[in-house]
């Protein structure tokens, strides 16, 4: 991750006012920064999102392939996730550098989806055991100032809203083979119900209280953070610790109760917003990438 | 996709025949003792076989038994380190490497580190990092290699119990020995230390709360080191969890204490009295 020089002084500062709930940007410890979310900027994907919260951009694009089902679930799809730090984001990621962080995202990624209720896989099968969708869920990091996670999960969750995955026929010809039919309608396609995909809130426990979506600047004065992924009812998908510290397990429990009551409190607005953006339809306002 | 360039294999189609069984998928029952007699909603952790001091060749060695579950550590260091950043200049680096032989599970591994394996050794890092008093070792790097023998369940967590004694062993400065602790969670019931067969089939048709847990703990500072998680679970049932799983690295720690002591005694035998 992008890592800024902090002096002890400001440490102090940024530590004393966190214990009275007051930031260095005058948020209090349970607010996010400045959200902005766009679907539908990249054409060539059947899917894709733009997130930029506060200055971390993130840019998710999800193409749907047809594929062969894995071996032990034949009558279900799956997702791929590769997170690609890009060089522009800081000069740490040029060449080989981001790889690292690159795997730790995408490995949590897939542990945050694996379940049966996040995304319903059945629904991405076209025929058991031969066809299948995997929707290859790519994710690009523009701009890195803390809160990655987050970025990362809301964008998928807004990506994988704003995905057509188009609707295909399976018919036999003469030699009982099968073939797929793709129709030719454009806009015949197939929505995914992302109802229940999380989202993942991390908390990064600066002295004694902990804060939601910390800036670099706060990270550099915590010692460890806990991952927390939620969905909108509530059910806890993924917990991780990162850091290099320990945590005492009663802040575990503040900070996974606080996880929990602010990721669930994430999704509503969310949902209103995307469904929003969708039904202004041809009538948005595109902002692209240099509003 | 990292592939093997090095070796000829075979056809690529090459697949285990397990997929091709007959049998129904098994069905564990979720009432009721457990596979191996042991006791459900009880922290009914398997019992451990430990030995320090294996390898010659290492600084430190541990190797662990639990059930079926074979692991081993070795740990080389503190050595001096290439790369001289500023921040190596006050404190040591610690490096993790946690790899499965091929046949340790049911199915063929490949000896290419997965990225399951990387996210392995890095929680495997994440929960020895705090116990470790880096700050004793400046410009000096401390290896953690942890090979799994035989996967029976509840790997990771008896990773972190064997590298933290191998580390012990070494005579690294720690702060605490870390234990690691595993549950899964299967509709209301909890298993304590899951087999491979309980934590990789899911038994009851419940679609609330199936997931799996592990915690790393360091006992006599009451600090978690390590927490990871995944499946679905209400926060009430997490937090349940990683409370059962504290209780279970209280109940492994007296024999890893043993362990030690008496790997120490064997190496440096206290003088008679006469």
């Amino acid at each position: 991750m992008a890592t800024v020089q902090v002096s002890e002084a400001e440490k102090v500062y940024i530590l004393h006012g966190i214990r009275d709930d007051l930031r260095v940007d005058g948020r209090g410890c349970e607010d996010y920064r400045h959200m902005e979310i766009e679907t539908d900027v990249v054409s060539n994907t059947d899917g894709s999102a733009k997130v930029t919260l506060g200055h971390t951009a993130v840019l998710v694009g999800i193409k749907a392939d047809i594929g062969k089902p894995r071996p032990l679930v034949p009558n279900e799809g799956y997702l791929e996730f590769f997170v690609d730090c890009s060089a522009n984001a800081t000069p740490e990621f040029e060449g080989r550098g981001g790889e690292e962080l690159g795997t730790e995202l995408s490995n949590t990624l897939y542990k945050v989806f694996n379940n049966k209720h996040s995304v319903d896989l059945k629904s991405l099968c076209i025929c058991p055991g031969e066809h299948c969708w995997v929707l290859y869920v790519d994710v690009l990091l523009l701009q890195c100032d803390g809160n990655l996670y987050d970025a990362i999960s809301i964008a998928i969750k807004a990506a994988l809203f704003n995905t057509k995955i188009p609707r295909v026929r399976i018919s036999t010809d003469e030699e009982g083979g099968k073939e797929i039919e793709l129709s030719d309608d454009p806009y015949d396609c197939m929505r995914l119900n992302v109802e229940n995909v999380p989202c993942i809130v991390t908390l990064c426990k600066v002295g004694h209280r902990h804060v939601v979506d910390a800036t670099l600047q706060e990270k550099a004065c915590s010692v460890a953070s806990l991952i927390i992924s939620v969905t909108h009812k509530g059910t806890v998908t993924c917990t991780r610790k990162v850091g290099g510290g320990s945590l005492d397990p009663e802040s575990i429990f503040e900070m996974t109760e606080a996880g929990k009551r602010v990721g669930k409190a994430l999704h509503a607005p969310l949902m209103k917003v995307l469904q929003q953006e969708e039904h202004l339809g041809k009538k948005k306002q595109k902002v692209g990438f240099l509003g | 996709m990292p592939t093997d360039t090095k070796r000829v294999r075979g056809p690529e189609v090459s697949q285990s025949p397990s997929l091709l069984l007959c049998r129904p998928p098994v069905v564990l029952p979720s009432q009721g003792p457990r596979a191996d007699g042991r006791q459900r909603d009880q922290v009914d952790v398997r019992p451990v076989f430990v030995r320090c001091g294996l390898v010659s060749q290492a600084k430190g060695s541990a190797y662990i038994e639990a059930g079926n579950t074979k692991l081993m550590c070795c740990v080389y260091g503190p050595r001096e380190t290439e790369r001289k950043d500023e921040t190596d200049m006050k404190c040591g680096r610690l490096t993790t490497d946690m790899r499965f032989a091929p046949f340790s599970c049911p199915e063929r591994g490949s000896w290419i580190q997965g990225s399951q394996d990387k996210d392995f050794s890095l929680m495997l890092h994440e929960s020895l990092q705090p116990a470790v008093c880096l700050h004793k070792y400046p410009r000096s790097q401390i290896e953690v290699n942890v090979m799994v023998l035989e996967n029976s369940g509840s790997v990771l967590a008896h990773a972190i119990t064997c590298a933290s004694l191998a580390l012990a062993d070494a005579g690294i400065e720690m702060y605490d020995l870390v234990l690691g602790c595993s549950i899964r969670q299967d509709g209301a019931s909890c298993v304590v230390d899951p087999s491979y067969m309980e934590e990789n089939y899911c038994s009851s048709a419940s679609s609330e709360n199936q997931g799996g847990l592990t915690v790393a703990f360091l006992p006599s500072l009451n600090q978690i080191s390590g927490l990871q998680s995944d499946g679905e679970m209400t926060e009430e049932i997490l937090t349940a969890g990683v409370r059962t799983c504290i209780e279970g690295c209280y109940k492994l720690y007296p024999v890893i204490q043993q362990a030690l002591a008496k790997a120490v005694r064997k190496a440096a035998p206290p003088p008679s009295e006469s």
